[in-house]
């Protein structure tokens, strides 16, 4: 019950992930950052199996850090999106697959475009307006469809994510311990203050 | 006395030299000259063809000018055997940055990984160093026009303009001279052409003799690579008033 | 003697209640109807059923039945509004894209249509029929929450047995106002204000959850759930087809039309600009 979240606007892109950490029947861990910035405009944000999501990423990290240092130029998300699919796609056909779930956040260093991209353990790889995975899909989709222009602000797109986060609170059988929100903007990578501790309750 | 240091890439002479680089680099100041002028809105690439003999088959294809990329082209000046191998490297290793990045490499990336080969063959055991040097023309989003030249020691550079093979020294220096930073394309070529026709040996040109490519960019855009037909070579030199006065009318 | 006394020692009025059979009608919990079911001739014929139907532990399974759906009931001060995508599917084809999921009990009782399609037609007629004998005995409807217990223990009877329906009973009548039951068939039966039901049911929430109070005007109200179906035809698969809308008073229902869907969504992505994900140029 891993909840990723990413919504693109006008000049950013906001990534959410809950906060909660679970094995079993147990949330180990209440303030969970299940997400690593790549490079100073490359946000990835992962859920799935447990060691490979961390492994996985911390290993995506190091190469495009590796390419910033060798290259002195950093990778723009459509070109780190590619690379990580390429990852995948190698992992996938390997004795012992990943399983692990992204979202790619960024802003492009050159056109300043915000872009989103939704990759999934099977390397599949789509550039996308708004995107979540696991049981967020289902119940928030629906809400960003409605929702969600191309061209909304900062603000709107927080509003948007919060209708999104109350729909979860008010529908998931299990509490997420709230959301880690970063926002990609064309000067970096930022935390955003974010209180879920309002109860939410259905009609 | 350098016998002893001149037949192995790897070991400096006394004087801290490699003879078999230099040597791979005189080889190429024979070579027939190649060219490329940098302009604000493209690049152009120029090269000698050195027509050995009348009853060989004049491809019509270029010999001394290659794309490397949809980006990239470049001119060669040296042993076509050597560039053959090293131009096969560098479209692989283009196509390997597309298939992982999704998109065209960087023209400085991919210099490098080209004079990284070349370098590698300055310091193994038992092998002698490409003798070719290249002139690239490419494009890439970050640094826009740009135009590199490399040799056999894996040194590169990127200039405005630059030229190698026979003669450079002067083609350099005329182009010291008559190089303006805000040309365009279309005055760069004329440039190129005016160089040729002083650095070759014969006066008059033809589009037998020389090679003509641009780099430059669609009024929708979009980049192109272009290497010229005869027709198109003939056309400039005509413009220019380089041309070879045709037998009927001389 | 005996039965000369029996005769008058009964309680006077004894014979304006139910009598023993009628009691025993309304108590029984298997109808007589029930028993004109044939049963496959195998020793277990719900566990035979179940292997022989359940598509999602055995996609080779015989008999696909009609699944997936989306229907939705929401309670606000005008009534309730009642909306239903149209599309039946068995495993993935889709055997209709024109099905009624609505089902006019009667002019007061609606009814909504999510799992085995025969199993929720039938046994919602039946629940008609019910409804009928009893303003026929009582001189005066019956209730909702009454007609809902009447389906809800019928379907109990049959637990385990293989039926598979979700439901939503809706009505309005002066002494509960507009009501609104939820009825499955592992038994549960729940009053609210508002239910979404079937595969499409998370999209549906999500749109309606957002934006639902209870003080919506009727021609919000009805757009709200006509949108809300829009959401799951659109990102469900098995969800499609025309949307279902009736709008739920006390003086009975009204229909508000079984519409297209397909030219909904683009009128809703060109002329509001949402589905910002789905590109209108090739």
């Amino acid at each position: 019950m891993e909840v990723l979240l990413g919504i693109t606007g006008k000049d950013f892109v906001i990534v959410a992930a809950s906060k909660a950490a679970m094995r079993g029947a147990s949330i180990l861990k209440s303030n969970d950052d299940k997400t690593r910035p790549l490079n100073k405009h490359n946000l990835l944000a992962f859920s799935g199996e447990a060691g490979d999501t961390i492994q996985f990423t911390e290993y995506i990290q190091a190469n495009i850090a590796l390419y910033s240092m060798r290259n002195e130029t950093d990778l723009g998300p459509s070109a780190v999106a590619s690379f990580i699919r390429s990852e995948l796609a190698k992992s996938l056909r390997s004795r012992k697959p990943y399983n692990v779930n992204l979202l790619l956040g960024g802003v492009d260093p050159i056109s300043r475009e915000p872009s989103l991209y939704w990759l999934d353990y099977l390397a599949s790889s789509a550039k996308l307006p708004y995107a979540a995975h696991g049981y967020a899909q289902y119940y928030c989709l629906s809400i960003l469809d409605k929702h969600h222009h191309p061209d909304i602000s900062f603000d709107q797109g927080m509003r948007i994510l919060r209708m999104c986060t109350d729909e979860l609170q008010r529908r998931l059988p299990i509490d997420f311990k709230g959301m880690t929100v970063k926002v990609v903007k064309k000067d970096g990578i930022q935390e955003v203050e974010y209180d879920t501790s309002k109860q939410v309750l259905s009609a | 006395m350098s016998r002893r240091y001149d037949s192995r890439t790897t070991i400096f002479s006394p004087e801290g030299r490699l003879y078999q680089v230099e040597y791979a680099l005189e080889a190429i100041s024979h070579a027939g000259t190649a060219l490329g002028v940098l302009a604000t809105d493209g690049i152009v690439l120029a090269a000698e063809r050195k027509v050995t003999s009348k009853l060989l088959e004049q491809d019509t294809s270029a010999e001394k000018l290659y794309i490397l990329n949809d980006n990239m082209i470049c001119a060669v000046a040296g042993m076509t055997a050597d560039a053959n191998i090293l131009i096969n490297y560098a479209r692989q290793a283009a196509q390997r940055y597309l298939i992982t990045y999704n998109e065209d490499i960087p023209c400085e990336q991919l210099v490098r990984r080209l004079c990284d080969l070349k370098q590698g063959y300055t310091q193994h055991g038992g092998l002698r160093p490409f003798g070719v040097s290249f002139i690239y023309a490419g494009w890439d989003p970050q640094r826009q026009f740009q135009l590199y030249q490399s040799n056999p020691s894996g040194n590169y550079g990127g200039w405005k303009a630059t030229s190698v093979g026979a003669n450079n020294a002067s083609a350099q220096s005329l182009m010291k001279q008559d190089y303006k930073e805000d040309c365009n394309l279309k005055e760069a070529c004329s440039l190129a052409v005016k160089i040729l026709s002083k650095t070759m040996d014969s006066t008059k040109l033809s589009s037998e003799k020389i090679e003509f490519a641009t780099v430059g960019r669609t009024k929708d855009g979009t980049i192109y690579h272009h290497i010229w037909s005869g027709k198109e070579i003939d056309a400039l030199l005509k413009e220019e008033g380089l041309a070879k006065e045709e037998e009927e009318s001389g | 003697m005996d039965t000369l006394v029996a005769q008058y020692t009964q309680p006077p009025f004894s014979h304006e209640g139910y009598t023993q059979d009628e009691q025993e009608d309304y108590a029984e919990s298997i109808p007589p109807l029930s028993l004109k079911f044939a049963l496959p001739p195998v020793d277990r014929p719900a566990q035979f059923l179940r292997a022989m139907t359940d598509d999602h532990s055995n996609p080779d399974c015989p008999i696909k039945i009609a699944h997936g759906t989306t229907t939705l009931a929401f309670r606000f001060k005008g009534g309730i509004i009642v909306a239903t995508d149209s599309r039946a599917t068995a495993g993935n084809w889709i055997a209709s894209q024109t099905v009624k999921k609505v089902i006019e009990i009667n002019p007061m009782l609606l009814g909504t249509m999510a799992g085995g399609a025969a199993d929720c037609q039938y046994w919602l007629a039946y629940l008609g029929i019910q409804c009928r004998l009893h303003e026929l005995r009582h001189k005066r409807r019956i209730s909702v929450a009454a007609a809902s217990k009447i389906l809800a223990n019928l379907v109990y009877s049959y637990k385990g047995m293989g039926l598979s329906m979700g439901t939503m009973i809706t009505g309005v009548t002066p002494q509960e106002g507009p009501a609104l039951y939820y009825i499955d068939s592992d038994g549960t039966r729940l009053a609210g204000n508002l239910f979404c039901v079937g595969s499409g049911q998370t999209f549906a929430y999500g749109v309606l959850d957002a934006l639902y109070k209870y003080d919506l005007e009727d021609d919000e109200a009805l757009e709200l759930g006509k949108r809300s179906i829009l959401a799951a035809q659109h990102r469900d698969a098995y969800s499609g087809g025309y949307i279902n809308l009736y709008h739920v008073k006390e003086d009975g229902w009204v229909k508000h039309g079984f519409m297209d869907s397909n030219p909904i969504f683009w009128e809703t992505k060109l002329e509001k600009g949402e589905f910002s994900n789905v590109t209108s140029h090739l």
